[in-house]
């Protein structure tokens, strides 16, 4: 039985959508036959044991997946902390890691704006001796807002069948297909819609919190 | 802080004895350079991984939601003229310690869009922001891991509204001289202190 980690980068509590994408991942996974387990960030690194099992873990599969959001043009810290545990246990590069693929949802439009940390875990992988099987981005997260991607209807449809193409291949042994990673970074809605309901967002959230009259304060100034 | 203060966040970790002694000579050079530095060095300061949660935009708009050492931070960081990133390489990005912090700096823009050069982007909070230097450290020869490195600093800068800014990896198996050379050639590239 072939066997596949996923670690879930985002520090959220509650439901994220990097878990919503990795989830829909394993489940392709398992219809060809591989085996998968799911570590969340945040207890790995609570646990003092945690990143020495997480390198455990990662050893015992054929396919390590990380799916986090974009922080800050990046990782989240909890996955550079991670990846620097990782490393640590490893100690020097050496071959026979499993393969590694990673994916990564931003907020801002356009996939592309997640090319800089798709890069990161390449050299990653470089550098601890994994093999890279190539990475997905994700543009307008939101739109997926965490739910699991059966029920977040006809807009992600390019998300989903890009997850079948990738969850295909990595099953296979092959590296994430070009034409996956197209359809992936296919924008969910025009532009110019989602700045529209994406400004309308923050100005309603800050209305539910009472927040409406100071959503342009400068605290610091 | 004022215009010619340089705020180093120092994101050196356990060990990393090489890239602290980089943060070192950058801080002599800022001050050769007329500017009055100070750093912060993160790993001493207690501070909280992010949640994502975004109250810093929408509940406690400009401040996050959790109150430990990265609120003083955030504050000294928009006041200063010049904020620096000083950190050793880590797979061509920024060390844990630099990422939690800049994690919880997201409250210094707007949670609004707008497009800059055909990308979304988040809109100003405050009237100024300061230049942006990022001084990687790191050992031996490797021009793809300084083209990430400076790319992710770009890209930052662009994110924070830096006017100008300026990145560089300054290699720690270089005699002092010659990083003293790339310390001062950033410091020329990011521009004279006010
Ligand atoms: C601290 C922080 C930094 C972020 N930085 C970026 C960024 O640089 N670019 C971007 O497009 N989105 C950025 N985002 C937005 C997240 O990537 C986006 O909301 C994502 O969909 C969250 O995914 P999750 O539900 O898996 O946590 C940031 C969010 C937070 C909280």
């Amino acid at each position: 039985m072939r066997r596949a980690l996923l670690l879930v980068g985002s520090p959220k509590a509650g439901p994220s959508t990097s878990g919503a994408l990795g989830a829909y991942l394993l489940d392709r996974l398992a219809e060809h036959g591989v085996q998968a387990e799911t570590r969340r960030v945040a207890e790995v690194l609570r646990d003092p044991a945690g990143l020495g099992e997480l390198a455990g873990a990662v050893d015992r599969s054929n396919l390590f997946v990380v799916s986090f959001p974009l922080y800050v043009d990046s990782l989240p810290a909890p996955v550079v902390r991670c990846f620097e545990g990782l490393a640590a246990v490893w100690g020097a590069r050496a071959g026979g890691r499993p393969r590694f693929a990673a994916v990564v949802n931003c907020r801002f439009p356009e996939a592309s704006q997640c090319d800089t940390a798709l890069a990161i875990c390449r050299r990653f992988a470089a550098e601890t001796g994994l093999s890279w099987a190539g990475g997905l981005a994700l543009g307008g997260g939101g739109a997926v807002g965490g739910r699991p991607l059966d029920r977040a209807g006809g807009r992600v449809r390019n998300v989903r069948t890009a997850l079948d193409q990738a969850g295909a291949a990595l099953a296979r042994g092959e590296a994430v297909p070009e034409r996956a990673v197209h359809l992936m970074a296919k924008p969910l809605v025009p532009r110019w819609l989602y700045l529209l309901i994406g400004n309308l967002h923050w100005t309603c959230a800050a209305r539910r919190h009472g927040a409406f009259r100071r959503l342009h304060d400068r605290p610091y100034a | 802080m004022a215009a010619a203060e340089a705020y180093v966040l120092d994101g050196t970790r356990d060990g990393d004895e090489a890239a602290g002694a980089v943060v070192g000579a950058l801080l002599a050079r800022l001050g050769q350079a007329g500017w009055r530095a100070e750093a912060v060095r993160l790993r001493d300061v207690e501070i909280a991984p992010c949640l994502g949660c975004f109250g810093c935009w929408t509940n406690t708009p400009g401040r996050c939601v959790i109150d430990d050492g990265a609120g003083e931070i955030t504050r000294r960081a928009i006041g200063s003229g010049l904020l620096v990133y000083a950190t050793p390489v880590v797979f061509g990005g920024y060390a844990s310690p630099l990422k939690h912090a800049l994690d919880r700096m997201i409250c210094l823009v707007s949670p609004f869009f707008q497009v800059v050069d055909g990308e979304v982007h988040h809109r100003l909070r405050y009237p100024r922001y300061p230049r942006l230097l990022g001084v990687g450290a790191a050992e031996g020869e490797d021009g793809e891991r300084d083209r990430l490195f400076e790319t992710l600093v770009r890209r930052n800068a662009l994110n924070l509204h830096a006017g100008r800014w300026a990145a560089g990896v300054v290699r720690t198996d270089e005699p002092g001289d010659r990083r003293e050379a790339r310390l001062d050639q950033l410091l020329q590239d990011v521009g004279r202190a006010p």
